[in-house]
């Protein structure tokens, strides 16, 4: 049960949509996005957040949208993790919605909700950042598309994500993806990683290792160094995270290098066994 | 011996409750809607251990509909059911993050909770007590500083003042130095836990209103609606009989409703209200850590045995982490020095068990109220006994199998009816699992190691010297018959068990007995709770005896109709008939309301069953060697888990779980296999992966269903389940209880099986992947 009054708008036009975050934070009104609202609901209960306003995109078409053509994947900010993980248009994508929480929470978690929430994880956005896909950003300027890399998609105040654009060569690689946790299948991750073999070199993203999900090209260039030994080429990976290993009541930071360690390898033997 | 041929004892008849459950049509305490009840709502602290400085509640008034908001000052005297030590609200200093500070009333739930989240404490930090090994320190820093003054409620608690110990039993059996001598060898073990929650379906739930009378009418989701009356009799001063407790079905409890906390709070809030009818409802939040949780432990043992693997001796020491307040913890630490040894006889037994404060949420009863907490520590030890003698696990329990003749720890003499048979659960648990020393561990084809473990383990009830039951027998005009007991109905089949009871008794048949599923204390008999799977045997008997009382009348009656004695008469199908004439006889129809004969003369009244049931000759503890009685029976069994271990990444999966219980007499097949399997899921879910997380702090880093993991039906091993009946002589057609007994030995048997695997000790529960990661690699000390 929610304590606080809020205004909730769902307005059906992008443009609609970005003039009311105006107009509201305009008149003083602390205003939210609201996608599937998971977070917004279960941290307004315990009192975390107290938003003025909600506006739900879910009325937008362009944010409903879910397909593939001869050059992309297109998929709408608010389109739910299932029906990601039902659908065959990204399979790396769907793999990873599928180990997103449990069906009846990923009934209600959109995609763009994953990619932006205050949650640390964000494992959505792993196929994305391997994958060189673009982010459709409305904001009052209009909208911008940006390349999705390093940590992440970084909105602008008032700003929210319409749609994700990949090229869809990349449903055709060779892909895996990873994620171990504390006991149950249904956690949150310990080490979650998703890798794609492009032209025989190995992509990897990773969401639980530190407090933000991330890909690294030294990291890549590391791990596809054949020169070196396996294991080698993983420690020198580990020695490139670019934050402190996370350490928590998930795991200690120890465990998380050895279950890191542990993917890595497997992830080299996947790649390199066949090849 | 006698062949029985019962028509309805030991068939498997469908649950009175199930229909319902299974379309969703229960309903709960909380599934009552009421015009104008106001809600009640928690200011609960943020802190483990620190002085409440100040309050201000200042911009909570300011919120539209707030009726009432109450401080602890409302009513700074301590409460709790074996010793007084915890105000409703807190008093001066908070004890545990989660600890209740305030309440609002307002006349809409969102309002109190608004209110509740705008209150302003002022804290200052205490030094935290982190664990009961801290808490026992010399120096520690004290939790209760007025120990000494607090009223013992329960005799047979011992508080130590100026410590952090709310009870210590001691078992001085035999002698100590006996033992050790006649050891050729000795072993030791350790092994801790901390608290974790009961997690139950329904969340606790309290209405209270005052009518203009004075009655006090309670709604709640509780064990012991007779038990909520006594307190707040005790504690606030009503009369007993001005209490009216009322309880629908309990949606799952395992023994977290077993005592009495919103209850208190609700009855506060409502006479601050004029009384008001006030609901306070917990939010799964606040049900995990600021009601009271499954307690802790920090245990140590040591065994010496022969070198044929006779056990001699055995030195125990429990150290029960309560948490802030003592409430059934210093019953929990009593009951397990009961049972200290687990089901083998040993002669000279040495046990100290400490209830002990710390600041963490407060713990009280947990199915088994002590024993799979001490089973675990008991079957760890045996195992490594085992492996120390080079013999097999399974033959050194049996060969150490306590039975008739043998004493339990507090030197009660066994017999072959007050102990079950632990030789034949054993036996057959063996042929279960499919036990082989030389196969137990098998390395499959991708490098898994399958294992098994075993565990054996018993319990007596720990009921007080005088708990009771009681049914009250109703007659239709149909003939049909309407059992009233004030047992409660948490999912366990008990409703069922007892309607089939009375069927047996009155030859008739199920369909014919209408079980009042709900209770009311101002119409139901006395009934001290439903819990210790004490309610087969009391309030069984209870049936039986009201049975019985109807049954004379029904004679009674039936003589003057039949024109013969009543000792001639016998009852059936709705008949009562001449034992040697059948066919001469008269409907129950048409005595148990009263005789009419065809001039409309009328002999007889209503029928009217009445019966009860006492335990009996329960005594207090010895303080000094522990010496009495705690419970009238020891229900006995074994159990076995089989698990395959990835030894490269130290994951696992839980194979199969078994358990073989002596049962007595199993009343309904299908009800009792749900029970052991519903036992050992609540055993595996805690034992893998069910503990709550402290910071350095105190604070509770998981105290929601996100990070507070519990098992899953996927993930949930096939259960095999079978049963021993060596009857108990007075129970209800033999029968033991059968309750709490699915979790005990789970948490020891799956330890062991794991143990097995990974060549490891593993000691500390829950047996998480990175535990026995960080024990294999022996990554630092980990107690």
């Amino acid at each position: 049960m929610i304590p606080i009054d809020f205004e909730y708008y769902r307005p059906s036009t992008i443009i609609k949509a970005v003039q009311l975050y105006q107009d509201l934070t305009g008149n003083q009104k602390q205003t939210i996005f609201y996608g599937g609202g998971t977070e917004i609901i279960s941290r307004a209960r315990m009192n975390e957040i107290s938003p003025n306003a909600v506006i739900d995109l879910k009325n937008i078409p362009e944010c409903n949208v879910l397909k593939k053509d001869t050059e992309t994947i297109t998929i709408g900010a608010t389109v739910s993790l299932t029906q990601i993980a039902d659908s065959a248009v990204f399979p790396l994508l769907t793999n990873v919605a599928r180990s997103i929480a449990f069906r009846t929470a990923r009934n209600k978690i959109t995609i763009g909700g994953n990619l932006t929430g205050d949650i640390i994880y964000r494992e959505a956005l792993l196929p994305f950042l391997l994958t060189e896909s673009e982010a459709v950003i409305a904001g009052r300027e209009g909208t911008r598309q940006v390349v999705i890399s390093g940590n992440g998609i970084k909105l602008n105040e008032g700003e929210f994500i319409v749609q994700l654009v990949t090229n869809n060569k990349f449903a055709q690689y060779r892909h895996i993806n990873h994620k171990t946790t504390k006991q149950s299948k249904v956690n949150y991750p310990i080490v979650s990683i998703a890798s794609i073999l492009v032209d025989d070199q190995i992509r990897v993203a990773f969401s639980g290792v530190c407090a933000y999900p991330f890909r690294l090209n030294q990291i890549e260039e590391a791990l596809n160094d054949v020169t070196n030994s396996p294991g080698k080429r993983i420690q020198a990976a580990i020695d490139l995270l670019p934050a402190p290993i996370l350490h928590d009541a998930q795991a200690s930071s120890e465990y998380r290098e050895f279950v890191l360690k542990q993917a890595l390898q497997q992830l080299l033997d996947n790649f390199e066994g066949v090849s | 011996m006698k062949t029985e041929s019962y028509t309805v004892i030991g068939k498997s008849v469908p649950r009175v409750d199930m229909p319902d459950k299974a379309f969703g049509r229960t309903k709960y305490t909380n599934d009552v809607t009421i015009p104008g009840v106001l809600h009640a709502k928690l200011h609960t602290s943020t802190r483990a251990h620190a002085v409440i400085k100040s309050i201000n509640l200042a911009k909570a008034w300011e919120v539209p509909g707030v009726r009432a908001i109450l401080t602890g000052d409302a009513f700074p005297f301590p409460v709790g059911p074996m010793l007084a030590d915890r105000p409703p609200l807190a008093v001066n200093k908070v004890r545990y993050c989660g600890e209740p500070i305030a309440v609002v009333v307002a006349d809409n739930i969102h309002q109190a909770k608004k209110a509740a989240t705008l209150i302003d404490v002022e804290y200052e930090d205490l030094p935290v007590v982190n664990s009961p090994a801290e808490a026992m320190k010399s120096n520690a820093q004290l939790i209760h500083e007025n120990l000494s003054n607090y009223k013992v409620q329960v005799k047979g608690v011992y508080p130590t003042p100026n410590t952090n110990i709310a009870n210590l039993t001691k078992i001085r059996k035999g002698n100590m130095q006996t033992g050790w001598e006649a050891s050729d060898i000795t072993i030791e073990s350790r092994v801790s836990f901390t608290p974790a929650d009961h997690a139950a379906l329904e969340t606790r739930c309290a209405r209270v209103e005052i009518l203009s009378n004075g009655r006090v009418m309670v709604y709640s989701s509780t064990q012991g609606p007779f038990y909520v009356r006594k307190l707040l009799s005790e504690f606030f001063h009503i009369d007993a009989g001005m209490i009216s407790v009322q309880t629908p079905l309990v949606g799952g409890a395992f023994g977290g409703k077993g005592t009495v906390q919103l209850e208190f709070i609700a009855y506060l809030a409502s006479r601050a209200v004029g009384g008001k009818m006030v609901k306070i409802e917990n939010s799964r939040e606040e049900d995990l850590i600021m009601s009271p949780v499954h307690i802790g432990l920090d245990a140590s043992v040591k065994l010496g045995a022969t070198k044929d693997g006779k056990l001699k001796a055995a030195e125990i020491k429990f150290l029960f982490d309560s948490g802030a307040y003592s409430d059934t913890g210093a019953g929990i630490s009593k009951a397990a020095a009961s049972d200290c040894t687990g089901p083998y006889a040993i002669e000279n037994v040495h046990c100290d068990s400490y209830c002990v404060y710390t600041n963490h949420p407060y713990a009280t009863s947990f199915r088994g109220f002590g024993h799979p907490e001490l089973t675990f520590a008991v079957e760890k030890a045996m195992d490594k006994l085992a492996a120390r003698l080079q013999v097999d696990p399974f033959e050194l329990r049996l060969l150490n199998a306590i039975g008739p003749g043998d004493t339990t720890p507090t030197q009660v003499n066994l017999n072959a009816s007050n102990i079950g048979d632990v030789s034949s659960c054993l036996t057959k648990i063996r042929n279960l699992i499919g036990w082989n020393p030389n196969k137990n561990v098998q390395t499959t084809r991708d490098g898994k190691i399958r294992t098994k473990g075993i565990s054996c383990f018993w319990k007596t009830s720990s009921t007080p010297p005088n708990a009771t039951a009681g049914a009250v027998l109703t007659f239709n005009t149909d003939g049909s018959i309407n059992l009233n007991c004030a047992a409660v109905e948490l999912g366990q089949g008990t409703k069922t068990v007892l309607g089939q009871i009375l069927a047996e008794k009155l030859k008739m048949d199920t369909k014919d007995i209408h079980v009042t599923l709900e209770v009311n204390t101002q119409y139901d008999p006395h009934q001290w709770k439903t819990v210790a799977s004490s309610t087969t045997m009391i309030a069984g008997r209870a049936v039986l005896a009201a049975a019985e009382d109807a049954i004379k009348q029904l004679k009674n009656v039936g003589s003057t109709v039949l024109k013969s004695s009543p000792e001639d008469l016998d009852i059936a199908k709705g008949r009562i008939f001449l034992k040697d004439s059948p066919e001469y006889g008269v409907k129950i129809t048409d005595v148990a309301v009263g005789y009419k004969y065809p001039n409309g003369n009328t002999v007889g009244g209503l029928v009217v069953g009445n019966g009860s049931y006492n335990v009996r000759h329960l005594t207090p503890l010895d303080p000094e060697t522990g010496f009495g009685k705690p419970g009238p029976q020891w229900g006995v069994g074994a159990q076995a888990v089989e698990v395959e271990y990835n030894p490269k990444d130290y994951t696992y999966k839980i194979v199969k779980a078994a358990t073989v219980l002596d049962a007595g007499k199993v009343i309904n097949p299908q009800a009792a296999i749900g029970q052991m399997r519903g036992g050992m899921y609540l055993g595996l879910s805690w034992a893998t992966r069910e503990s709550f997380t402290f910071d350095d702090k105190g604070i509770v880093l998981n105290p929601q269903l996100r990070t507070y993991d519990i098992l899953r039906a996927s993930e949930t091993p096939e259960y095999l389940v079978d049963f021993v009946e060596t009857p108990l002589v007075d129970g209800p057609y033999g029968a033991r209880g059968m309750g709490e007994y699915g979790v005990i030995g789970m948490a020891g048997a799956l330890a062991n099986s794991l143990s097995a695997a990974c060549a490891a000790d593993l000691n500390q529960l829950p047996l998480t992947p990175e535990l026995i990661w960080k024990l294999v690699e022996g990554k630092g000390d980990v107690q």
